[in-house]
């Protein structure tokens, strides 16, 4: 019997226990912190993970001069933006490649507005002594005829592949315009992320990938790309000059002409302040 | 049957009574179906997203097709190699857990003294709670660059990470139903063999040994369907390429499996695309398999439960013969088991170093098992029960390194502000205090949901029935339940939830999606503890004219708590550390502001790790800080159950 009290006595208490916590997560909720107000709009942006760095930066720029502002920002891929924004899931989209023809045609009201440019860049590890490539070679890299970095003069080891998942904007777009609809070898590593592949390279010798240029930092190398026997860096400079051959827009999407708090928020990205953070994140400005 | 119903003349009340007890019962039967349902549902939603597919590409070429590339030019939809990566990466775990598992489980019932006991199990258990995405990211950073430099290849993204990984991760489930087994063994078997002459090692290797053989049949399949099911840690550290192994038994090539590509495609895939429902297609396929996987465990653990009954019975009269016609065949079972491994083992070496190393392994496995004839009993006792010991040396061993390297690199990071600090710069500088608060929501939610649901199911299962086709069907359903993967349950949710009942990426569809997982570990658990309460104590209730309800709510769930307390417990920590589920559910990578309604989208611990540690460069400390969070968090969750199931079992004794 006295078992038995006691185990039920446990129950209250584990019951309370459990309570307890649930109060003091809710009681947080009325103070968010670091801010004293609490926002009154929202606006959930989501979609291309190589947008993701700018308007999570701009973001955060525009909810520092507008407290009641709270900008979401959530990645998940060009895809996930087009289909978000046409379902009103989400307010503002963000796609690394244009609309395609059937999106089109589900989604006739979507409205694209390009807020910056992004150079695809081809990447190795700082130890690799290839420093230029022509579009030829990174398509035979990437076709699987290529296989040693000996063959382009560099170090006797094998190549390791990475490129993105099928369901990737950069992967469609790299597909397109160097690999020129070409199918990639099926031996090449796949990552979910720019990031991840900028991180496998940065820790493989022998590896290439393919990233945007606001991810290429000290761990890794970008390759200059060969172009009519000058060699070409991926850079934000030559991305503007017109001369780094793979480039891109970057858009955000909106049902309709962007309203309210979604406008303010995309004009803020393509002010005078907003193009300084494009640049900050590597990005190319309009 | 109520106690109304023994009635001849029923008066108000009692007819009054009688409407609430079969009133109640009903709520208790609708708890329990929603097990069946739920199942059912899942299948149907993900064949109705899949379909598609089958239709398009045709079962045959979509089940056989070698080429996986949804946006080639054509697009193609074969998923063979993801079946074969699969199973490679499944194999590949169990050699390499089974045999520290069932070491490691013989240890722990048969050789260490108590006090040792009273330590390593829970350490053991500990290992079942880490989440997958710490294995994954300690597999990254850790595991796949001590490959690639050890054995000298271009990239340790490969099949050996994944299959590493898979089999620690498999281990804890091997570890606690193997010796769950081991120890059911009648101790009059022990004794017999003992008191006969046979040293402990003849003992344990010829009596214990295969007594227990079902149910470490059982522990090992189980093993099988964690692993096949396990998504975050295989997708990222086997390199994803879908390509078969060249050669076949090369552990250094790398892989692609159906969970990794459901990880890794879902979330950019244009909804409605025929792409999207090749995904479905690989969902249905995965859930087949686990299915099963699962059916055959619970066939071949039901087997050993009516096997157990039937001696039980006449435990009075003659002790049974240990190991009634068992013997004609486990031993040419094992003898043919250690062939195969040999065989599997030495081709690894193969790819490994090459033919030599090939040779080497064939020739020290073969030496040992033709002197294992030759030496005396004795010896043999000595040789057995150190790699006995070092198997368990071996898994204490991992587990202390995955928690050295997260602990001594995360805890120079975690301080006042970064537990209390919303992220900034994506997460590279700030803190993760609205993942932690977005964790405890996701997981109380769920509890909340889950909790009433799995107590009213095992109640109805327990009370209220007897064993019959209905409980069985139930019953299978919550196991079901049990063995469908993460990821499964992600895109249910996905489907389900967000997409069609439209309720966007939120709170409420991550925790829906969470109380489905952790509802049949509640379930079982709660049966349990309702099983520990003596019918004795039942019938005391009713005869002194207490009605059904108020024995089961006065009398039998009050001394049950404490079990069913420790189950919940456990699911909280399940349902915190899980990323598949919420990836494309509930969460955002970044939030400043907490969630003020449950139709807003959280940041959740998991998922901020796994994007620190895949997406955002130069995140190293808040990396490890977060895996740390992470990992006190769940352990400190598991550590709470653990103890409160081995305090009452020390009180509560009927």
């Amino acid at each position: 019997m006295a078992d038995r009290k006691r185990s039920f006595g446990f129950f209250t208490f584990g019951l309370a226990f459990v309570l307890v916590i649930a109060l003091l997560a809710t009681g947080c909720t009325q103070s968010p912190s670091g801010s004293g107000t609490t926002p009154v709009q929202t606006l959930k942006v989501t979609g291309s993970t190589t947008v993701l760095p700018i308007a999570q930066a701009a973001g955060e720029a525009y909810m520092n001069t507008h407290a009641e502002a709270d900008i979401q920002v959530s990645g998940g891929g060009s895809s996930v933006g087009v289909q978000a924004v046409g379902e009103g899931t989400a307010d503002v989209g963000m796609s690394s490649r244009d609309l395609k023809s059937e999106e089109k045609t589900r989604f006739p009201d979507l409205v694209t507005t390009v807020i910056g440019n992004d150079g695809i860049a081809v990447i190795v590890h700082p130890s690799n002594t290839v420093s230029t490539l022509s579009l030829e070679q990174v398509r035979a890299i990437y076709l699987g005829t290529c296989t040693n970095w000996k063959e382009l003069g560099g170090p006797d080891s094998a190549i390791v592949v990475i490129g993105r998942d099928s369901a990737s904007g950069t992967r469609e777009f790299f597909t397109e315009k160097v690999m020129e609809k070409q199918n990639t070898l099926p031996g090449m590593l796949e990552k979910n992320s720019n990031g991840a592949v900028r991180q496998t390279v940065a820790q493989t010798p022998g590896a290439v990938g393919y990233v945007g240029l606001g991810y290429i930092d000290n761990d890794v190398r970008a390759i200059g790309l060969n172009v009519n026997g000058e060699a070409v860096q991926p850079t934000v400079q030559n991305v503007l000059d017109g001369k780094y051959p793979v480039s891109r827009p970057l858009l955000m999407l909106t049902q309709g002409a962007p309203q309210g708090l979604a406008k303010d928020y995309i004009e803020f990205i393509k002010s005078k302040e907003g193009q300084a953070i494009v640049v900050d994140e590597g990005y190319v400005p309009l | 049957m109520g106690a109304g119903h023994t009635q001849d003349h029923p008066s108000r009340t009692q007819k009054w009574l009688g409407a609430k007890e079969s009133a109640i019962k009903t709520v208790w039967f609708f708890c329990a179906i929603f097990a069946v349902i739920a199942i059912f549902f899942i299948l149907f939603f993900l064949f109705i997203d899949g379909y598609p597919i089958f239709l398009q590409a045709g079962v045959w070429d979509f089940l056989t097709g070698l080429s996986w590339n949804p946006t080639g030019t054509p697009p193609s939809y074969g998923i063979f190699t993801l079946i074969v990566g699969t199973l490679l990466v499944t194999v590949g775990a169990m050699v390499l857990a089974v045999p520290f598992g069932i070491g490691s489980a013989l240890f722990i019932s048969e050789l260490a003294p108590p006090r040792v006991k009273a330590v390593i199990k829970p350490a053991i258990e500990l290992l079942a709670g880490i989440p997958s995405v710490v294995y994954g990211f300690f597999g990254l950073i850790i595991l796949t660059n001590w490959i690639r430099i050890s054995f000298d290849v271009p990239t340790g993204e490969s099949w050996l990470a994944g299959s590493i990984l898979l089999g620690i991760m498999a281990l804890p489930t091997i570890i606690s139903v193997s010796e769950d087994a081991i120890s059911s063994v009648p101790k009059e078997f022990r004794e017999g063999s003992l008191a006969v002459g046979a040293t402990r090692w003849q003992t344990l290797s010829r009596v214990m040994v295969p007594g227990a053989l079902s149910g470490i049949t059982a522990a090992i399949i189980l093993g099988t369907g964690r692993a096949i099911g396990e998504t975050m840690a295989v997708l990222m550290v086997t390199g994803n390429a879908a390509i078969i192994p060249d050669p076949i038994w090369n552990v250094l090539s790398p892989i692609r499996t159906l969970t990794g590509t459901l990880g890794i495609e879902m979330g950019e895939v244009a909804i409605g695309s025929t792409h999207y429902h090749a995904l479905f297609g690989v969902a249905v396929v995965l859930l087949v398999i686990t299915l099963v996987v699962n059916l055959l465990a619970m066939v071949i653990l039901g087997r050993i439960k009516e096997k157990n009954m039937a001696p039980a019975k006449k435990r009075c009269g003659m002790p049974q013969s240990p190991l009634p016609e068992g013997r004609s065949w486990h031993a040419p079972v094992t003898r043919h088991l250690f062939w195969v491994l040999t065989g599997v083992v030495s081709l690894a070496m193969r790819a490994i170093a090459g033919l030599a190393g090939f040779i080497v392994t064939f020739l020290v496995l073969s030496g040992i098992y033709l002197i294992k004839a030759r030496i005396s009993p004795k010896i043999a006792q000595k040789i057995a029960f150190s790699l006995i010991v070092a198997s368990v040396v071996t898994v204490l061993l991992i587990l202390g390194i995955i928690l050295f390297d997260i602990i001594s690199n995360g805890l120079p990071y975690l301080t006042w502000d970064f537990l209390t600090q919303p992220p900034r710069d994506l997460g590279r500088e700030g803190g993760i205090f609205p993942a932690i608060v977005g964790t405890l929501y996701l997981t109380l939610g769920a509890i909340a949901i889950a909790l009433p649901l799995g107590i009213g199911a095992a109640v109805y299962l327990n009370e209220y029935t007897k064993e019959g086709r209905m409980t069985r069907l139930i019953r299978t359903g919550a196991d079901l339940l049990n063995g469908t993967p993460s990821i499964v349950f992600g895109l249910f949710g996905f489907a389900f939830l967000v997409i069609y009942l439209k309720f966007g990426v939120s709170l409420v569809a991550g925790q829906i999606t969470l109380a489905l997982m952790v509802l049949p570990t509640i379930i079982r658990t709660t049966e349990e503890a309702l099983k520990s309460v003596p019918s004795s104590v039942r019938e005391g209730s009713l005869a002194l004219g207490a009605t059904k309800w108020q024995t089961i709510r006065k009398v039998v769930l009050p001394p049950a708590a404490p079990g069913i307390i420790t189950g919940t417990i456990l699911s909280v920590g399940r349902a915190a550390g899980e990323t598949a589920p919420i990836m494309f559910t509930a969460v955002v990578f970044s939030q400043r502001y907490l969630p003020s309604s449950l139709f807003q989208p959280v940041m959740a611990l998991p998922y901020h790790l796994f994007i620190l540690a895949t997406n955002v460069p130069g995140a190293e400390g808040n990396k490890y800080g977060t895996a740390l969070v992470l990992l006190i968090l769940v352990i400190a969750i598991y550590s709470v159950a653990i103890a409160v199931r081995n305090h009452y079992h020390k009180i509560l004794r009927w």
